[in-house]
């Protein structure tokens, strides 16, 4: 193990960590802006410290305080079994955090011979680990569905523990597919795999290479991670809050933050095993590292423009009705904002500038390359996370029948047919 | 050195696990403590490093049989006074153990003397096991699978409503 071993496997483990931690309230503040941008309101937007509001996102720095500083209430029925209903939400929001760090966040890096995986936890058999780890996420639902003693957490988790056995199966079968078409059970060789073309023209992304398993993919990893259309486990007009009924405080913050890692896991699986993981259309690793000087030229061009593009909105967006009397420091905050993003735009343009003319050194070059396929993966992350959102707000919710009649009557058979015409078609190519 | 008080960890745990399985009164505890002893034997083949069988042991044994037993205990409200009564529980536990102890040491004798049988391999992934297993033991392979598939349809037989209750209700 060099030096360098040993920093990139710290720094992709802080980074996974950071990734699934501080995305959380993100995605909070995500679904409630989405969610009112939807229903044609402004959402949590005042929350500030010294004037910065960062659009809102520190409510839900708010939230966390609030929480942590609520009274930690203990239902007096529950006479057994008291440390196996604080730990049950804490084992769910665990294996939530576990199951992420199967990701690759970029191609691996080859310094000096040595391969080095830029995955919080490199393994090579991510699938395996993602559908083992995964599965346990429900137990703490049912556990502490069980032991709250309450009919409507009983049911919850019932529902929870009976929806997800009948979507594990289309779910593993559909990865199956992947699996037979891509040839490994491994994430970054399945993105690499990706990088290829399909067809002369068309990026070999799963999702045209495999539609209809990619569609059951989508499905089946909705119902897992508990989001509307099937939220039946914590349907509200129907059993209260379900399986966190009796779950107060903290212990309630464990559920939630975990469905939340939950929902970001799950877009990470979908980029990774469908929508090319990290990598850009037609562009694999290797292109960018062989033509680093044409990919640095284009990331120096593209850089300002998105980056102004940004200033732009910002400016027109981040301001008071002219009704308003004071502004609250939008003003200042805008121009502060914009001096911090103008400076980090001339700092990427120097140091790109001098990478692609200045210096020769492929150790550099790889870890730009590196660094920009971690950015496209976090864009591709927020963007998946967003159509989670957007999709909890715009569907209504299934009845429990229908959601369990959807899984066994149609996307089983259907993921079983499709494993059957692909095995049928990669022996044939074979 | 490391190795040994990582396998007495794992080791206590599994212990732990089963005595709180058969010892507990509350069926919910019971399914807790497999599932620890269960992720105990899965950490103990991650330690023999054969990373394909600790995750398969968790796919089948925690996501499959822990939650499908936990499934049956919420759906038949299996609550520990529904639970049938067991006199002296403890004494016939210790008992049979002590019973049983003579059957452990054969089984344990046996056991060791596996290793000499099998030819070790250096890595052991999904490939090599998925060749291992439908080339030289595709034959026990193929018995499981009909097992399974005759515990299925068994299954299904006693699920089924009969035909003539059917007719009467209808």
């Amino acid at each position: 193990m060099s030096l360098a071993a040993i920093l990139i496997a710290i720094l992709s483990f802080v980074l996974g960590a950071l990734l699934a931690l501080l995305t959380i309230p993100v995605l909070v503040w995500l679904e409630r802006r989405v969610a009112s941008l939807i229903q044609d309101r402004l959402g949590p937007n005042r929350t500030n410290v010294f004037g910065f509001r960062f659009g809102g996102v520190v409510q839900s720095f708010a939230d966390v305080v609030k929480l942590l500083l609520k009274e930690e209430y203990y239902p007096s029925h529950i006479k057994t079994g008291k440390w196996l209903f604080m730990l049950a939400p804490v084992i769910t929001f665990a294996v939530a955090l576990l199951a992420f760090m199967a990701i690759p966040f970029a191609d691996t890096l080859h310094i000096d011979g040595e391969a080095l995986r830029v995955q919080a936890l490199p393994i090579d058999y991510g699938v395996l680990w993602y559908l083992a780890i995964g599965a346990i996420g429900v137990l703490g639902v049912i556990f502490g569905g069980w032991l709250s003693h309450n009919k409507y957490a009983l049911l919850g988790s019932a529902r929870a523990g009976s929806m997800v056995i009948s979507y594990e199966l289309p779910l593993g079968l559909s990865i199956l597919a992947f699996i037979i078409t891509y040839n490994t059970v491994d994430f970054n060789a399945m993105v690499q795999w990706q990088s290829g073309t399909f067809f002369a023209f068309l990026p070999a992304w799963g999702i045209l290479v495999q539609p209809i398993a990619s569609i059951i993919l989508i499905v089946s990893l909705f119902a897992e991670t508990n989001r509307n259309p099937f939220t039946v486990a914590e349907g509200e007009s129907e059993i209260v809050a379900g399986f966190m009924t009796e779950h107060t405080a903290m212990k309630f913050a464990m559920y939630f933050m975990g469905e939340y890692i939950a929902m970001n896991t799950a877009s990470a699986v979908i980029i990774t095993v469908i929508f090319g993981g990290y990598q850009i259309p037609w562009v694999s690793t290797e292109m960018m590292l062989q033509n680093f000087s044409v990919f640095a030229m284009v990331l120096m061009i593209s850089v300002p423009v998105i980056v102004g593009l940004l200033i732009k909105w910002m400016r027109k967006n981040n301001t008071v009705r002219p009704t308003v009397s004071t502004d609250s420091g939008r003003n200042f905050e805008t121009k502060v904002l914009t001096i911090a993003l103008l400076s980090m735009t001339a700092l990427i343009e120097v140091i790109l500038l001098y990478l692609a003319f200045f210096a020769d050194s492929s150790l550099a070059n790889s870890i730009t390359v590196m660094l920009f396929q971690i950015v496209v993966f976090v864009v591709k992350l927020m963007m998946f996370n967003i159509f989670f959102i957007l999709i909890r707000w715009t569907v209504p919710r299934f009845r429990y029948d229908q959601v369990q009649h959807l899984g066994w009557y149609y996307l089983l058979p259907l993921s079983l047919l499709n494993l059957f015409i692909t095995a049928l078609v990669v022996v044939g190519i074979t | 050195m490391l190795e040994i008080s990582i396998f007495s960890i794992l080791a206590l745990f599994m212990i732990g696990g089963s005595i709180a399985m058969i010892s507990n009164r509350q069926t919910v505890f019971s399914a807790f403590g497999f599932l620890v002893a269960m992720i105990g034997l899965a950490g103990i083949f991650a330690l023999l490093n054969s990373q394909f069988l600790a995750v398969a042991q968790i796919m089948v044994s925690v996501g499959a049989v822990v939650v499908l037993s936990m499934l049956t205990i919420l759906t038949v409200n299996a609550n520990g006074k529904n639970m049938p009564h067991e006199p002296n529980k403890n004494k016939w536990i210790i008992f049979t153990s002590i019973l049983v102890a003579p059957f452990t040491i054969l089984l344990y004798k046996a056991l060791a003397t596996l290793p000499d049988h099998f030819s070790t391999m250096e890595t052991i992934n999904s490939k090599v096991i998925g060749k291992e297993l439908f080339s030289e033991w595709v034959l026990p392979f193929e018995i499981l699978s009909i097992l399974l598939l005759s515990a299925m349809v068994s299954a299904i037989v006693i699920a089924r409503k009969s035909k003539n209750k059917e007719r009467g209700r209808s």
